[in-house]
């Protein structure tokens, strides 16, 4: 046996999972885990994919009668609830808690059982939520609930109590996964990558999780305001008891126009890596993307007015509103420019990855126009809660988030299973998906400016809206099919794609740097960083180490957060199943708190309790 | 072993650390930065209703006790001193002198608990009269949630302290419990001015 055989097999055993239904339910592997958001974030795209197949197909030609207005009202709350509570922001997150690691060079994030248990309590969340529409008593008032619709004196069901936490679990979920990821990136970068070495995405991570612990306070706050209110009888949002509604939506705006890049940032990082990559060249202007990263993140929280147009706010503030939407263009500009001179000056691939980029140019840059004409009061006037806002968010939401996170799916396919995808399968997806997208949402402009309302369950056949609706509907069975294929890709691929070895694309950082999959604990010998491309400038036998970590403890290095110079070494939790008994009875308290307010005393406590088990030292000392 | 060209050396390294060096103390400031944001939020909620309203608090509401409000204030800042020699205790990682000074923080957190209910208690309105009440008993309350909590983790770690097995960095984890008890106490005081104090002012 040689060395480097030795090590490994220390190795897994030290950062294995077990095998059988005991190491499924216990481990802490951040691969395991960021995989299973990603898996699970895909089950509840199908979800909301299938619900806006129904709406489409209720609005397919005019006096359709297909979905009654009750269930058309709960199927868009579910249908947008699903997408950015459900579906896009775990996505991201996920793609973030598997490559995050990998791509700084260590081998588990910091608080794995944490990680763990934000996983679980999503699952839940996501499951309860679902089981409100099972039951009668899906949410009705939209995914932005808005009060008084979501008070009880209009939504007398348990609907919008549901809605309410399903945002809590979610929320507590995302915080723990996005504090997590801060100080792993903050801490436990290779040795040698300062600051000005972070590859791209991570830097999206850092500042996406930056957002995600501001926003989500926010609307975890808010909707405990909202479920106070039809629990126990608080008026918050309700006017005659000195209440106000519109302190609603200033708090969910205040979370939901940060939410919409808490999305779009990861994928700008996700764009940079599939750019670099298939342009065979750095990428153009890396401080430059950096800067422009960091700005969206701190003005995106600076223009939810926007949102609110039509609420009869003062002028003055409007337009201050308008400026700073306008500014907050700037800087997602900027990395436009720098990834079109990236390609330009590069020997751009045209592989599928390649494809999804310039469908995300495409789609993203005209919601992105749309969105300046909606900056401007009298036009958002106009088209206010019509079909116009539905193409434009689509827009903004499928080219920049779903193209960009299909594209990065299939490019670290090979890195998920050590197979890679089949290109034809993909070239059709890509192809059916951007037909489909805008085959449904380009004509919803137009229907937009000609005034169809959103969130009405038909129209009358006399407004002559029945053509381009129909032409929708065909659109998006095209774009669920191109979803489908892509599905069936990832799964047959796992069976017959042809071996990828470890670096595939022949990239540039290091999560290529080491198998596919990656073996537990990540890398053999973690590695030093001396360049952003550790992968390009040194060849595989020629990259430096670190030694003297043992490999049989859960140990990591602790780096500084500027230059990343080892700090200490520091021994990482391993699998419990405390993460998942806590997560149980956090669901268990927060479904009762529902009915009852003491829910809140028994979350509080059945989730304690295995806490404390979790963190009790063994009698070595060790977790 | 297999020879590398270049290699950094970690096994001198130290395997334990306080502030910046610890896990937990990044994890506590995470969850400071949360709780301090939900915090800020009530204290929005508060004012943007406040400036809604003609008359705030609305007429015929009376004002919570000035007195009882400034007596749960005073302990709070008072607590301050055993939880600032728990912090130097758990830094020289003296055992004995912070399993003393944790069961003394127990005691005082009990008291401040006990206080809090009373001041609870003696509100002069109730959450579901008016938005007034709504935000006042919101803010109590979140704040409450926080030093229930952190009166948990204080008997959590005086049981370690007196039964379990004690790693370096327990020491570490009791220094960082210290820091979060200075933050709810500090994060106490502006809201105890918006609270009791501002409706006097304004």
């Amino acid at each position: 046996m040689t060395a480097a055989v030795a090590e490994r097999d220390t190795l897994a055993r030290t950062w294995g999972t077990r095998r059988g239904v005991v190491g499924w339910l216990t481990t802490v592997d951040h691969k395991t885990i960021g995989l299973r958001f990603i898996g699970t974030a895909l089950f509840f795209l199908a979800l909301g994919g299938a619900l806006a197949l129904m709406m489409r197909t209720q609005l397919a030609r005019p006096d359709n009668h297909l979905l009654s207005p009750q269930l058309y009202n709960q199927f868009f709350t579910m249908h947008g609830t699903t997408m950015m509570f459900l579906f896009a922001v775990p996505a991201m997150m996920g793609l973030g808690v598997y490559l995050v690691p990998l791509m700084i060079g260590t081998r588990n994030v910091i608080f794995p059982r944490l990680l763990a248990y934000a996983y679980w309590v999503y699952l839940f969340g996501g499951l309860f939520l679902y089981s409100g529409l099972l039951t009668g008593n899906g949410p009705p008032a939209g995914w932005f609930s808005y009060t008084p619709l979501s008070e009880s004196m209009f939504d007398p069901t348990k609907g919008s109590d549901i809605w309410a936490q399903t945002i809590t679990y979610t929320e507590v979920s995302m915080l723990g996964v996005a504090v997590t990821l801060i100080i792993t990136i903050l801490k436990q970068r290779a040795p040698g990558m300062s600051l000005n070495r972070i590859p791209l995405f991570v830097w999206s991570m850092l500042v996406t999780s930056f957002m995600v612990v501001f926003a989500m306070t926010t609307i975890a706050t808010a909707s405990m305001m909202l479920a106070a209110d039809r629990l126990i009888n608080t008026r918050f949002f309700v006017e005659p008891a000195g209440g106000d509604p519109l302190l609603w939506q200033h708090f969910f705006w205040l979370f939901g126009h940060p939410e919409v890049y808490i999305i779009f940032l990861p994928a700008t990082g996700l764009m940079s890596h599939l750019i670099t990559t298939f342009s065979r060249r750095p990428v153009f202007g890396y401080t430059a993307i950096v800067f422009a990263t960091i700005a969206t993140g701190i003005i995106s929280f600076g223009v939810w007015v926007h949102h609110m147009f039509a609420t009869g706010l003062p002028q003055l503030g409007l337009s201050f509103f308008t400026a700073s939407s306008l500014i907050v263009t700037i800087p997602t500009a900027i990395q436009l420019f720098c990834w079109i001179a990236t390609l330009w000056s590069g020997r751009p691939q045209w592989r599928v990855p390649l494809l999804f980029v310039l469908g995300f140019f495409f789609i993203l840059v005209r919601g992105g126009l749309t969105g300046i004409m909606l900056a401007s009061v009298p036009f958002d006037l106009q088209t206010h809660d019509t079909f116009f806002v539905v193409g434009h968010l689509h827009d903004v939401l499928i080219g920049g988030a779903v193209f960009p996170l299909l594209g990065a799916l299939f490019y670290w396919y090979p890195k998920f299973t050590g197979r890679m995808p089949s290109e034809i399968a993909g070239r059709w997806a890509f192809a059916l998906i951007f037909i489909g997208q805008n085959l449904t949402f380009f004509p919803m402009h137009i229907l937009g400016l000609h005034g169809m309302p959103r969130r009405t369950y038909t129209y009358l056949a006399s407004t002559g809206w029945g053509t381009l609706n129909q032409l929708e509907t065909i659109g998006s069975y095209i774009l669920a099919l191109g979803v489908l294929v892509t599905v069936a890709n990832l799964i047959l691929s796992a069976f017959r794609g042809r071996m990828a070895g470890d670096n595939p694309w022949g990239a540039e950082t290091l999560e290529w740097a080491t198998a596919s999959p990656p073996p537990p604990g990540n890398f053999v010998l973690l590695p030093v960083v001396g360049s952003r491309a550790p992968n390009w400038d040194q060849r595989p036998d020629d990259r430096p180490v670190v030694t003297g970590l043992p490999l049989d403890r859960r140990e990591v290095l602790f780096t500084t957060a500027l230059d990343a110079v080892p700090a200490r070494r520091i021994e990482l939790p391993g699998p419990s199943a405390w993460t998942l008994v806590a997560a149980v009875g956090t669901t268990i308290g927060l479904v009762m708190l529902i009915f009852n307010p003491w829910g809140l005393v028994v979350a509080a406590l059945l989730a304690a309790a295995p806490f404390i088990a979790w963190a009790w030292p063994k009698a070595d000392g060790s977790s | 072993m297999i020879r590398h060209p270049k290699t950094i050396d970690a096994s001198a390294l130290p395997t334990e650390g306080f502030g910046v060096a610890s896990s937990t103390w990044w994890g506590t400031l995470g969850f400071m930065v949360i709780e301090g944001s939900t915090l800020v939020l009530c204290a929005m909620a508060y004012t943007y209703l406040s400036r809604r309203s003609p008359l705030w608090p609305p007429s015929g509401t009376p004002l919570p006790s000035l007195l009882i409000g400034t007596v749960v204030v005073a302990v709070l800042l008072v607590s301050l001193v055993p939880a600032f020699l728990l912090h130097r205790a758990a830094k020289r990682m003296d055992r004995g002198a912070v399993l003393l000074l944790l069961l003394i923080g127990a005691v005082v957190e009990a008291i401040v608990i006990v206080l809090r209910a009373y001041e609870l208690h003696a509100l002069p309105m109730r959450w579901d009269g008016t938005a007034y009440g709504s935000t006042v008993w919101f803010t109590l309350g979140a704040h409450t949630t926080l030093l229930v909590l952190d009166f948990g983790e204080s008997l959590v770690f005086g049981v370690l302290f007196l039964k379990g097995p004690i790693a370096k960095r327990h020491f570490a984890d009791v220094a960082d419990s210290a820091m979060y008890w200075f933050f709810i106490v500090l994060t106490w005081v502006p809201l105890y001015f918006m609270l009791y104090v501002s409706p006097h002012l304004f």
